[in-house]
């Protein structure tokens, strides 16, 4: 159909468009009918309300409470820094999560903010790989790492209090508190990006990588990884809209999990993806498959 | 955790569109669903935990329906109200009521996650056999809002009274994220046959939900 379609033509595609069922070469011939036409305007808006309405004939399907209060904690956690990163001043105020979440199972209360940033662009055939454009927080990986800098935290109170035959352990102990309190820094900083990577295998692994811009550090978490097959390894990409960097390789542990961070400076807007591949070990100038799990910013 | 919105008889009091509704048309008191979405653009998470708490189970069961890992239909969800947050100061009450906004953002982003597999895997859709999705609304929906469990009846009453191959077309269009070339691919009909069915099938509905909302306004 051509671009010079009738008010008649476009009237007999509205339905389809509210259902957004109408092929690709006729969309944008109609959605530049209806753009011009209030006539057109009105009734399409009272059709995508019909088709609206189709929703309600799939049955309810009430979630397990786990699920459902899992899905509620995640929502308070994202909308309370959502809520700081629109008021910078309320940053130094602890925020909390809410009662009965799943949060409170891991015995942590208290959340820092991020600041959630989305764009959308960058090179078409790894932009098609990721199947949502989203930044969220990580809340599971947040609230392990938290749960560990409080535990690292307290032991070194119990620490100082001890005689001076135990200075080497504090050491430790602040070192390594330390390191967690960089991770955290690295995954709920105000200039924190995230990134959900969505896999392309059966098997679902998840992954999220944090983009922590004041510091440069990407900070990635995988769960469900699975082992690569002997002499591969993976590969994590920053991919530029010129470019895909090599941001090192990584193996999953046993049980499929991976904590992997990585320096690397880059301008905010120059990102467009990040992406995983399977690589001979060692790793690879470019990437050579196709990638196993991608996100877009 | 918020307690359960109290149940409310359809279109009790007049606080909620009636199905099928033009847009705009009939409702100069807020809704309960409306409220909420302002207080969300407001800020008020609360309002979002009430919100999510009313719809959770409606919105699962349109995500669970169209895709088939768990863990997708979880991140849906998730994205589903947190799109609903981030845009509720853009939610247009004339323009429909706050549970076709919502469903429709529940949808898209199904629909993305829908098309995205399908690009990389190759992989048929749940349905693709012209499976009729449309069940009967249960008794009352247990757990379900009373309010949200009615327009649900009457949006299955509609859809019931639909020639088998419309409700088809617009099950594969609406659930199944088909285009009409799909559509008539899938069920092996003329091209121009689907655009028609579908075509009559979204008039149909939208004049049945009409008289049917209509009616329930009439004896409520």
């Amino acid at each position: 159909m051509s671009d010079g379609m009738t008010h008649e033509q476009a009237r007999e595609a509205l339905e389809a468009l509210a259902l957004d069922a109408l092929d690709a070469s006729e969309r944008g011939a109609v959605m530049a009918h209806v753009a011009s036409c209030a006539i057109c305007q009105s009734e399409l808006a009272a059709l995508e309300n019909t088709a609206g309405e189709l929703a309600l004939a799939a049955a309810p399907i009430p979630m397990s409470p786990a699920q459902r209060d899992r899905i509620r904690a995640r929502l308070m956690a994202r909308t309370s820094a959502d809520r700081v990163s629109r008021d910078p001043l309320a940053a130094a105020v602890p925020l909390r999560v809410e009662s009965g979440s799943a949060a409170s199972d891991a015995g942590v209360r208290e959340l820092r903010p991020y600041m959630k940033v989305r764009r959308t662009f960058g090179p078409a055939a790894w932009m098609a790989m990721a199947a949502s454009l989203v930044a969220i927080v990580g809340v599971g990986a947040f609230l392990k790492a938290r749960g560990e800098r409080d535990a690292a935290r307290a032991s070194l109170a119990a620490v100082q209090a001890a005689s001076g035959t135990q200075l080497a352990a504090l050491d430790s102990l602040r070192t390594t508190l330390k390191a967690r309190e960089q991770m955290i820094a690295s995954l709920i900083g105000p200039q924190v990006a995230v990134m959900t990577l969505t896999s392309t295998m059966p098997t679902a692994p998840t992954a999220r990588m944090f983009w922590d811009q004041q510091h440069d550090t990407w900070t990635f978490v995988g769960h469900h990884v699975p082992m690569p097959k002997a002499g591969r390894t993976y590969q994590m990409w920053l991919v530029t809209p010129t470019s895909k960097i090599s941001a090192g390789t990584f193996m999953p542990s046993q049980n499929g999990e991976v904590m992997m961070q990585a320096t690397h400076a880059m301008p905010k807007d120059s990102l467009a993806a990040v992406a995983v591949t399977d690589e001979p070990m060692g790793g690879s100038p470019q990437p050579t498959t196709a990638p196993m799990m991608v996100a877009a910013k | 955790m918020n307690p359960p919105s109290t149940p409310q008889p359809y279109l009790a009091q007049g606080t909620a569109a009636p199905v099928g509704a033009e847009p705009g048309k009939g409702r100069a008191v807020e809704s309960e669903d409306e409220a909420l979405v302002r207080r969300m653009a407001a800020g008020d998470d609360q309002a979002l935990g009430a919100l999510y708490d009313r719809w959770q189970s409606v919105v699962h069961g349109v995500v669970a329906r169209m895709l088939r890992q768990a863990d997708d239909v979880e991140d849906v969800v998730e994205e589903t109200f947190w799109q609903a947050w981030r845009q509720a100061s853009r939610f247009d009450r004339t323009r429909g009521a706050v549970q076709t906004w919502l469903l429709t953002i529940a949808r898209s982003r199904a629909l993305d996650r829908v098309r995205a597999l399908r690009r990389r895997r190759e992989e048929p859709l749940e349905g693709d056999d012209g499976q009729i999705v449309v069940q009967q609304a249960a008794e009352g929906d247990p757990g379900l809002d009373a309010e949200i469990s009615e327009r649900r009846r009457l949006v299955v009453a509609a859809l019931s009274g639909l020639p088998a191959e419309q409700r088809e077309a617009l099950e594969l269009g609406y659930f199944g994220g088909l285009s009409q070339s799909e559509i008539a691919e899938r069920t092996r009909q003329p091209l121009g046959t689907v655009k028609t069915r579908m075509r009559l099938a979204l008039q149909k509905l939208r004049s049945q939900l009409q008289v049917l909302g209509n009616e329930g306004e009439g004896s409520g």
